[in-house]
């Protein structure tokens, strides 16, 4: 009974929207966190083009190394936290984690202190890079919390190792109702849940079962449920006849990966995690340790974040002059990149979205 | 597999000792009771030079695609027998599974196609996941190899995917432990990692190929799939003219899409398994190409590579029927008919490359049965010639 009421109180407060719509005039503070690599210099970039595009943001600079904390085990400094409780909205550039060992992910760290439950990627093929794939525009919504991510692993006996995946009702629930209400906001038209409910079937089913109850109440978008495998086949060859795709975490993670890549790669490709109570849009490539400092880095990917973070606050008139800023510069393909196959620096393909906003 | 025992309910295990005192009769200790196995050998069935193969048909588009086979194997002279044998879907009784599975182990070698399972309860394992648990087929390779006729938008591709194909997330282990609140556990052990690597390497060195790339996830499930990439390494190293190097598999796939021709032989687990070959077979032009090959200590069962049920398109005549003969045509070299495999060999690809006669999947209009003619019109020709 208790329980009920905490629920009904808990559903009240929590919105997908989360309540960031204000006036323009009025200065927001947002967490910016630069990373490891190349991101300091993305993050300036970054920095850079909103100042020229006036944008009414005022960036909070924090570290995230993990530090070691009373109980001995690492964990992310507390300033950080604060801050990002603080100012409710984040934007984070690339962080290390090391393979097989050592301490535990940051980027999990940070999406399970936030409680950021959905992970947004949109995949759209851009004008100016041209890949095998010309008419991608797939949206990949992924449970961020839980999952075969939930880090929970054994070694029962020596030489068995096994790790769980860990599926809940309410996490399912959360994100396929933020999954439909997205779809809704931004005028999409079809979701497909991603599942392998054939071989995992009380875990991926109970996925399903909580999709297609949320999928009931949305009755003007259509939903259908494919197999993972059928989705990786059918995505290689004829990625127009996916819109929205919501999937658990594993699967939501290769993915969103593979649509990256039929764009041009994760360098160009924004994301965003949401949570109950606020939003951290990162970039989400790697650091590539071997180009950091030389300005030869590519902040597309932090830079379509950022916008992707300016519309989820509803500054969608400066969004949409950054981004089409971005776009048209890459389309000239005056200035690109090394990793688009040009031979531009980073501070000169920000000049010139600079200029493009500028101008406009 | 010692995993599987623990985990099993501890009140199913005590029902297995008390019954095992009591009289079983020796059908049900191999069975029905996991703990006490007797092993017997069945002898393998071979009379006449001729060989018996099993062949399960499943479900969807698989019983047409079976009668192809058999018109193939008949026009060219292929000496196998097919003892066939349908599992109904509907059914939560595993009677004909247990009947499969037997034959298999006399037979030693299976054609099938995908076995639906159409049961809703949780108890009741997928039928192909049953069978490759059961016969131990512990490896599944899928040669994918590009048509050059078909159109695709990568193409030169030469890729072996070497899968794991009983443990690792299709345990099938999987409890509500509080209502709302489902675990379902991956296990991956050592000695499996061992054989497939293993496995892998062996093959790669028989075959003459260059590279084997170790697909995981070990950054984010750092004892699971580190476990099978520390195996890998330490097999690799016993190998030092294969040159061999990891990835992971988020990054895999997207190197898939973009550069598909830096990989030549690849291993992983079960799940990643499922998600490479699909991908690789839409880079190659669709699922109803490629086939699979399930291997076992004793046992090679043959399928279609992407393992699609095809319901949408059963009964059409438009389902493509170039993975099950290419199946065919793996089982016939495993058999040791080299010649006859030989055969259909040349005629698939006479048909697909330069007849271009291809089912509506390839982008093609002709029907299934205009295919397999073809194929059998190119074979009595060839014996002619």
């Amino acid at each position: 009974m208790a329980a009920k009421l905490i629920k009904i109180l808990g559903n009240c407060q929590r919105s997908p929207s989360t309540g960031s719509r204000f006036y323009s005039s009025q200065v927001r503070k947002c967490t910016m966190i630069p990373g490891d690599g190349i991101g300091p210099e993305i993050s300036q970039a970054v920095q850079k083009i909103f100042a020229t595009a006036k944008v009414p943001i005022e960036w909070e600079t924090v570290d995230v190394t993990p530090v070691r904390g009373p109980d001995g085990k690492f964990g992310i400094p507390q300033a950080a936290i604060d801050s990002v409780n603080r100012n409710k909205i984040g934007l984070k550039g690339p962080l290390m984690t090391p393979v097989g060992k050592g301490h535990r992910s940051l980027n999990l760290a940070l999406r399970k202190e936030f409680n950021l439950y959905a992970n947004v990627r949109p995949c759209r093929s851009l004008e100016g890079y041209k890949t095998l794939y010309d008419n991608v525009d797939v949206v990949t919504i992924r449970e961020n919390t839980e999952g075969e991510y939930s880090g929970i692993e054994h070694e029962i006996v020596d030489g068995v190792v096994q790790s769980i995946k860990l599926i809940t009702e309410e996490a399912s629930m959360r994100v396929a109702e933020f999954a439909f209400e997205y779809t809704r906001e931004n005028k999409r038209k079809k979701v497909t849940a991603v599942h392998k409910a054939n071989i995992m079937r009380m875990s991926d089913g109970l996925f399903l079962r909580c999709c297609r109850d949320v999928a009931a109440k949305f009755p003007d978008i259509k939903f259908e449920e494919k197999y993972l495998d059928t989705v990786c086949l059918n995505m290689v060859q004829d990625p127009s006849q996916y819109d929205v795709l919501v999937m658990p975490n594993l699967y939501g993670d290769i993915m969103s990966d593979m649509c990256a890549g039929l764009v041009g790669g994760l360098g160009l490709t924004p994301s965003g995690n949401i949570g109950i109570n606020g939003a951290l849009f990162e970039s989400v490539h790697g650091t590539a340790p071997d180009i950091a400092g030389q300005d030869k880095a590519n902040p597309t990917a932090l830079l379509l974040s950022a916008v992707m973070m300016l519309k989820h606050m509803g500054l969608v008139e400066q969004a949409r002059i950054i981004e089409t800023a971005c776009y048209e510069t890459i389309k000239e393909a005056k200035y690109l990149t090394g990793d688009l196959g040009g031979k531009a620096k980073c501070s000169e393909f920000t000049n010139e979205i600079c200029a493009k906003i500028s101008a406009h | 597999m010692a995993a599987r025992i623990f985990m099993k309910r501890p009140l199913e295990l005590g029902k297995t000792f008390r019954k095992a005192s009591t009289n079983l009769s020796a059908f049900e200790i191999q069975h029905k009771s996991p703990l006490v196995k007797k092993q017997q050998k069945i002898p393998v069935a071979l009379y006449g030079g001729r060989h018996a193969v099993t062949m399960l048909p499943g479900s969807g588009i698989g019983p047409e695609l079976m009668a192809y086979v058999r018109d193939v194997f008949r026009y060219a002279g292929a000496p196998v027998d097919f003892e066939t044998i349908n599992i109904n879907p509907n059914t939560d009784e595993s009677d004909d599974l247990i009947h499969a599975i037997t034959s298999i182990k006399r037979n030693g070698v299976a054609i099938k196609g995908n076995i639906e399972t159409k049961s809703e309860d949780t108890e009741v394992q997928s039928r192909n996941v049953a069978i490759r648990n059961e016969l131990d087929l512990f490896i599944n390779v899928l040669n994918c190899k590009s048509y050059p006729g078909v159109k695709c938008r990568q193409s030169n591709i030469d890729i072996v995917i070497i899968r794991q194909n009983t443990e690792g997330e299709y345990a099938m282990l999987e409890h509500e432990s509080v209502h709302g609140v489902v675990e379902s556990m991956k296990i991956v052990t050592q000695s499996n990692s061992e054989r497939v690597a293993r496995w892998a390497f062996e093959y790669a060195k028989r075959h003459g190929r260059k590279k084997v790339t170790i697909v995981h996830k070990a950054n984010i499930m750092k004892l699971s799939d580190g476990l099978f990439l520390e195996t890998s390494r330490r097999i690799a190293k016993e190998y030092p003219e294969i040159e061999h190097n990891d990835m992971i598999i988020d990054n895999c796939c997207m190197q898939l899409v973009s550069n598909p021709h830096q990989f030549d032989v690849m291993i992983m687990t079960n799940l990643y398994g499922s998600i490479v070959s699909n991908v690789i077979c839409g880079l190659i032009g669709g699922a109803g190409l490629l086939s699979g090959r399930n291997y076992g200590d004793h046992y090679a069962v043959f399928e279609p590579g992407t393992r699609n049920t095809g319901t949408a398109i059963a009964g059409k005549n438009i389902a493509n029927p170039i993975a099950m003969l290419n199946a065919s045509v793996d089982m016939l070299e495993h058999l040791g008919h080299q010649q006859h495999a030989d055969m259909i060999q040349q005629a698939i690809v006479k048909t697909i490359c330069e007849d271009n006669i291809q089912t509506p999947d390839l982008g093609g209009h002709h029907s299934s049965s205009d295919v397999v003619q073809r194929v059998i019109d190119h074979i009595v020709h060839s014996d002619r010639t």
